[in-house]
């Protein structure tokens, strides 16, 4: 198999992997800090994990050697996803406080 | 001396059918909108979701995320080796993936067992109806993803069957149920 794009994979790999494991750890939260809402922890995990898609869509899907509007269309829902899942949390924050 | 063909840009390509990227993008935009829908009614009570998700083993989490992305890893090798016509290597690489894909739904039917166990159903509260309903609906399209490894495995057994086209297709459908999970996960198990 071709050793570059073996290796490319490879990399892709272990940097999503040591992304997913940097996430354990907000598991090291206790007690009252994890039973509150945290903006912080709540935007970093959505950006967190839209940039983990983005990834896999161009390296892993092929997305990069795509035609255009293939690279448009992913990156739009990407976009939309970021601005549907943060909007939707600030947004409900602000009108659970009233 | 460097060959002319090697000098110039690769052509791009659409992976796989395009039917299959319609597909792809429609799935992405309903699994949006459940998720949408669960962080503004999780926005409305904040602390009955936070205690339920309390009770969820982050580690666990984490284990099934690194479980996808590799198998997605895996099945991008898959691919990149069929097209080199290495296919040895790359039905290899599709039984890794069908390995991996079976470690996942193993250990998510072994967290829904404890969960339920533990007395966490679907209708215990809202937290739970969401994990329940979220992680459902994903293992059901990782069970469909078992049915389109198969014909990935069907394509590279055989010479007289192999089709690039359609191999991409079914790494396409595998990858996006590996996206699926980043967001479920980072949705269910991390944010507060």
């Amino acid at each position: 198999m071709n050793a570059g794009f073996e290796k490319r994979l490879s990399v892709v790999l272990l940097a999503l992997s040591a992304i997913t494991l940097s996430q354990l750890g907000v598991g090291s939260l206790e007690g009252h800090a994890a039973l509150r809402p945290n903006a912080t922890i709540t935007s970093s995990a959505i950006v967190i994990a839209l940039i983990k898609v983005r990834i896999i869509l161009r390296e892993f899907m092929e997305v990069r050697h795509a035609p255009v509007l293939l690279c448009r269309l992913t990156d739009s829902w990407v976009v939309l996803a970021g601005v549907g899942l943060l909007g939707s949390y600030f947004v409900g924050m602000a009108i659970a406080r009233g | 001396m460097t060959n002319a063909a090697n000098t110039q840009p690769r052509p791009r390509f659409v992976p796989g059918q395009p039917d299959m990227w319609a597909f792809v993008l429609f799935e992405a935009l309903v699994f949006t909108a459940y998720f949408v829908v669960y962080v503004v009614r999780r926005t409305q009570s904040p602390e009955l979701f936070l205690e339920s998700q309390a009770h969820l083993d982050l580690r666990v989490g984490v284990f099934h995320t690194l479980v996808l992305l590799a198998s997605s890893w895996s099945v991008a090798r898959c691919v990149q080796a069929a097209r080199e016509r290495s296919f040895r290597t790359a039905l290899t690489n599709a039984f890794l993936t069908l390995l991996l894909g079976f470690v996942f739904l193993v250990s998510k039917v072994l967290e829904w067992a404890a969960k339920i166990e533990e007395g966490f159903g679907f209708t215990s509260d809202e937290f739970f109806s969401f994990y329940y309903f979220l992680t459902a609906i994903h293992f059901l399209h990782l069970l469909i993803g078992f049915g389109v490894l198969a014909i990935c495995v069907h394509q590279l057994w055989s010479p007289a069957r192999r089709s690039q086209e359609t191999i991409e297709t079914c790494a396409t459908y595998w990858h996006t149920i590996d996206f699926l999970w980043v967001l479920i996960f980072a949705l269910l198990y991390v944010m507060r």
